[in-house]
């Protein structure tokens, strides 16, 4: 090299100090290496950790819609007014400059400094130690933020005032995000807010969303709740600075489906400078929007169940009604009362936890009932395959014994066969053909129905009810009085509404055991983008039962009369313009020394009678009669499904269905 | 010389360049460096809100820039007299620095900064003596040194030049300014070693400097509390702790209470704080850097504003411009120290030769301190990196500095 030539060959002194020279930048030059290029990585890793934070950004959480695609459930934004502390960052040093105390001191100044006219009164900072500045620093921080505060109450007309703990609180553990001092502003103050000089206020709007159920309380029991849970989801980023609020499902849908309806959360990291002051914000995973969830649920038809028990029984009726299309399985409408508000904090703690109304359960699924004569037809059916004659007569004497319980039948005296026995609900025929069948037939038909299992509902608030299996009749400890109280549904017996519209959906469609249907299908929010919907199947055939049509035929005849035949004791359910076949159920909650404590009532239909469609169960804790609390109820819901049976249909078809109705009726 | 006459295509550029009155190659290095420092100087500073408020004539790369035009015209004037009259004068200037070493240490004349005296203020600006006194010693010891190497064998001679190094060493030291100190003992050491001081002197007292030293250490470092310890400045004790990994807790008294140990826990980590953002800017840049004025450390205020851009500067650099630039600016300055070598090679004498060495190894020490500083190869001690570092004193002196290269560069043998 050119500049090397000129050390003199004889000078070693000289060379010596260029290889030392040398050998110095040639260290620097390593270690730089090291540092730079080897290390450089593990350097990137220490900046991130200190200069980035990281934030979980929850997705726009999926639809529940029913199955017209009306809208049960929706997340829609919502606007705070929030604190951008980085903003404020020159007001607040501002104001600190302004509090500071200064003290007016005469200054010594050097003479030729003071010849050229410096002043020599001066004002000069007050030495402060660290304490007094850090709190005049945070003096200054809340009297700005305070400041800004109030001047958004004012053009927002509503006086806001700062909250200096929870600000402070804000800003020692979050202050690379928005501080929100107003949050979800109505309409006329977002636009107010919009309209407002846009200077440098550092205060602006912050969209989040929030849950929103534009029906209401309506199939509320079903949508569930959402409780606030940031957590991460399996397969997400685990850690994270700071989390925006999330919501998970606790039951019902929201909980059931929980994992498509909440998509998947994203992450952003926000640059922050070394006090911790936002910088900027890159998105690194934007968040997946959750699916929509289209229940089978009909909201016209829910609204009009919840409608009719509040309407006869008002709202604090503790009861639950069941819809279901006997031929899908698909469930239209189920109803539990008393209802609670989805938006789960605006319940009052003393509603929901009252013990008497216990609006939290879903009474539709979510609890035991002694199904009483509703249970009947099951009997019957074993029976007939027993070897029962429906026409031989059993003779009612005006009340029977159910082991040592000499309990009354509430049919006039008199001779009964099967048909009459189902129309006028006679105890003593049904003890009389049960312990005839004998529990084994009776467990053995009722596990064709699946009765004492749970139906599979994705809601998270399921009960098996209780059923004696086979080998249980069998048992020595099993009395025939055990036999004579399951043989009018009481007893050993627990059911839910919803088990009881599978089973007379059953004796409706002609012995398919069907899985109900409550959710039809999950799809996209976005229907370009997320895949194609993933539908689930329409009618899940659970079982069949091994009874003949015509044993079943009996049964839908003698409920037919039930309801048609005026003395019937389901005739309040009865429509003009549809056949209805039902059962009346009344079962009695004793207590221990014997004495009725309550009663459950129910009941149990499907119709049309000729091509069976629709099975409604109406069940009311406390209620009367089955006849007189239920049934006038299931009218209503009857009426509601022909009147939209009818809008349904075009106009020539409707006048002909009316006309065809009216010359059978 | 002779090889470059054998090359034909060289043989131009070497006449041109013996014909130059200066060496042109320095010259253009070192404007390489001022170019990068006053890039570096704004971007420093740009990204402070009290620093981007200022009009651009009060900004800190306006006034390097200032203070670079300062220095050229101060090289120039050092240029322009023949360094063997600067150098009859060196006593005369040795001397008058050791007097203002001496008055800024009295209170009331010296401005104390940064707990430190080490200004005297003349109103408009400040003056760092230390700065002028590193290179009036060079003089002085160099017009010492340059008499005959007969006379440098006697110990008297050895004792002297050691005395002439001992008192504006012992006078910065305690001012406190450890680095400018500590820099004045290499540079001293490698003039009397090219001046042809015996080996045996040499060795010796390298021998007795390396003995204290580790003395020194080891009782800073490793005394337990109640020993007696040499009286440092603690902030000083603390620079070392912190560079060779102690624990401030293994210091604590035997009855300190947790909250103690947490404070002291705290002290550490806001001491190591400097060296660790370096490190982290430095490393965070990788081999490519991230831009001019795009380094997060800088601009987002990691890497404290204060001495962001003076002491580390070099941090800056390496985390916007990378590796390359690290390269970049080790190359330019290793042409000024070669080039200076050249110079000292070329000396028409030993006066010559020796002022030209002992500047050289003054730079020299500047840099690898410094910059080793920023990848912790060395403590921290406050040294500017010259020419790249704001302030006055620093390029002042460096540009004097050159000046004397270049006058006897000028006055060289053959020319």
């Amino acid at each position: 090299m050119l500049i090397f030539d000129e050390l003199k060959k004889n000078d070693p002194q000289l060379r010596a100090v260029a290889i030392v020279l040398a050998g110095g930048l040639l260290w620097l030059l390593a270690g730089l290496w090291w540092v730079q290029v080897v290390s450089a990585r593990e350097y990137q890793s220490h900046l991130e950790t200190q200069s980035y934070r990281t934030i979980r950004i929850p997705a726009i959480r999926g639809k529940i819609l029913d199955r017209k695609g009306r809208v049960l459930a929706e997340d829609r934004p919502c606007y705070d007014v929030s604190l951008y502390l980085d903003d404020l960052r020159d007001q607040f040093r501002e104001e600190y400059a302004r509090l500071r105390p200064v003290r007016i001191v005469t200054r010594a100044a050097p003479f030729w400094e003071l010849w050229l006219g410096a002043p020599s009164v001066v004002t000069q900072r007050v030495r402060l130690a660290q304490s007094q500045m850090d709190a005049l620093t945070w003096q200054a921080r809340c009297a700005v933020a305070g400041a800004v505060a109030a001047r958004v109450g004012q053009e927002l007309g509503r006086p806001l005032t700062l909250n200096t703990q929870d600000f402070e609180r804000a800003y020692e553990q979050r202050r690379a995000l928005p501080y929100p001092i107003m949050e979800n502003l109505d309409p006329a103050q977002m636009a107010r807010f919009e309209e407002r000089d846009p200077g440098n206020l550092g205060a602006d709007l912050e969209v989040l969303s929030e849950r929103v159920y534009p029906q209401g309380t309506t199939a509320a029991h079903v949508l569930g709740y959402l409780r606030e849970d940031d957590s991460s989801a399996e397969g997400e980023f685990a850690f994270f600075n700071y989390r925006l609020p999330d919501y998970r499902g606790v039951v019902g849908v929201e909980a059931g489906f929980d994992k498509e309806l909440r998509g998947r959360a994203g992450a952003a990291e926000v640059l922050v400078n070394n006090l911790g002051y936002r910088q900027s914000e890159t998105v690194l995973v934007p968040p997946e929007p959750g699916h929509n969830v289209v229940l089978t649920l009909d909201l016209d038809l829910q609204r009009a169940a919840e409608e009719s028990l509040a309407r006869h029984l008002g709202a604090d009726a503790r009861g639950a009604i069941v819809v279901m299309d006997v031929r899908s399985g698909d469930v239209l409408a189920m109803v539990s009362s008393p209802v609670i508000n989805p938006i789960y904090h605006s319940n009052s703690p003393a509603y929901l936890n009252d013990p008497k109304l216990r609006p939290q359960i879903n009474r539709a699924t979510q609890q035991n009932y002694a199904p009483g004569s509703i249970f009947k037809p099951v009997v019957a059916l074993a029976a007939l395959e027993a070897g029962l004659d429906p026409e031989a007569l059993v003779d009612n004497p005006g009340y029977v014994y159910v082991g040592r319980r000499r309990i009354r039948d509430l049919a006039a005296p008199g001779q009964y066969n099967l048909r009459r026995a189902i129309i006028h609900s006679s105890n003593t025929y049904f003890v009389t053909i049960g312990l005839h069948a004998g529990a084994a037939n009776i467990a053995r038909v009722g596990k064709e129905f699946h009765l004492g299992e749970r139906t599979g509902l994705p809601t998270r608030q399921e009960t098996a009810g209780i059923f004696p299996t086979v080998n249980i009749v069998r048992r020595a400890s099993w009395r025939p009085g055990d036999t004579a109280n399951l043989s009018i549904g009481q007893g050993d017996i627990a059911v839910t509404p919803m088990q009881m519209a599978v089973v007379y959906a059953a004796i409706a469609n002609g012995g398919t055991v069907l899985w109900p249907r409550l959710v039809a299908r999950i799809e996209p929010q976005d229907p370009d983008r997320g895949g194609p919907a993933s539908v689930f199947p329409v009618g899940v055939v659970r079982d069949r039962l091994k009874a003949p049509s015509r044993d079943l035929e009996l049964l839908r005849d003698a409920m037919l009369a039930e309801t048609e035949d005026p003395e019937g004791t389901g005739h309040a359910a009865a429509v003009p313009g549809l056949h209805i076949c039902g059962k009346t159920g009344t079962a009695q909650i004793m207590n221990e020394h014997n004495q009725e404590i309550g009663r459950t009532t129910w009941f149990a239909s499907f119709a049309p009678y000729e091509h069976p469609r629709y099975a409604v169960v109406v069940m009311v804790e406390n209620g009367t009669f089955g006849g007189t609390t239920c049934a006038p109820i299931a009218h209503d819901v009857y009426e509601a499904i022909l009147k939209e049976e009818r809008a349904a249909l075009p106009q020539t078809a409707r006048d002909e269905t009316h006309h065809r109705n009216d010359s059978h009726g | 010389m002779k090889r470059t006459i054998e090359t034909i295509p060289m043989v131009d550029a070497s006449i041109h360049a013996h014909m130059s009155p200066l060496d042109r190659l320095q010259l253009a290095a070192l404007a390489g460096l001022m170019v990068i420092g006053t890039l570096f100087v704004y971007s420093a500073t740009a990204a402070n809100p009290a620093v981007a408020d200022l009009p651009w004539f009060d900004q800190s790369w306006f006034k390097q820039i200032v203070w670079y035009a300062l220095g050229v015209g101060a090289g120039a004037v050092v240029c322009a007299m023949d360094y063997h009259v600067l150098a009859r004068w060196s006593v005369v200037a040795y001397w008058a620095a050791i007097f203002f070493l001496v008055v800024v240490l009295v209170p009331g004349l010296g401005t104390v900064r940064f707990g430190a005296r080490r200004w005297i203020d003349l109103g408009p600006f400040q003056f760092q003596p230390s700065e002028f006194a590193k290179l009036a010693f060079i003089l002085a010891l160099a017009n010492f040194l340059s008499r005959p190497s007969d006379e440098l064998r006697s110990p008297a001679a050895f004792w002297k030049g050691i005395g002439l190094l001992l008192l504006p060493f012992t006078l910065i030291l305690k001012e406190p300014d450890l680095g400018s100190a500590l820099v004045l003992l290499p540079t001293g050491l490698v003039m009397m070693f090219v001046a042809g001081t015996p080996k045996r002197y040499l060795l010796k007292l390298a021998g007795v400097v390396g003995v204290l030293a580790a003395l020194f250490l080891a009782d800073v470092l490793f005394a337990p509390p109640g020993w007696w310890q040499i009286p440092v400045e603690s902030y000083q004790r603390d620079r070392l702790l912190v560079y060779f990994g102690r624990d401030y807790t293994d210091f604590a008294p035997p009855n300190a209470t947790p909250a103690d140990l947490q404070r002291l826990r705290q002290q550490q980590l806001d001491d190591e704080y400097n060296v660790r953002q370096a490190l982290i800017s430095v490393g965070s840049g990788g081999l490519m850097g991230k831009g001019w004025r795009q380094g997060t450390q800088n601009r987002y205020g990691y890497l404290p504003r204060a001495v962001a851009h003076n002491d580390f500067i070099f941090s800056v650099i390496a985390e916007e411009e990378g590796f390359v630039g690290s390269v970049i600016v080790l190359t330019l300055y290793a042409v000024v120290l070669f080039t200076g070598l050249r110079i000292a090679g070329r000396a028409r004498d030993r006066l010559g030769k020796l002022v030209a060495v002992g500047v050289v190894t003054l730079l020299f020490s500047h840099v690898f301190i410094n910059i080793g500083m920023n990848i912790r190869i060395m403590p921290v001690t406050g040294v500017p990196l010259p020419l790249l570092s704001y302030g006055g004193s620093s390029v002042l002196g460096s540009w004097i500095a050159v000046g004397l290269m270049q006058n006897i560069h000028i006055h060289r043998k053959g020319y």
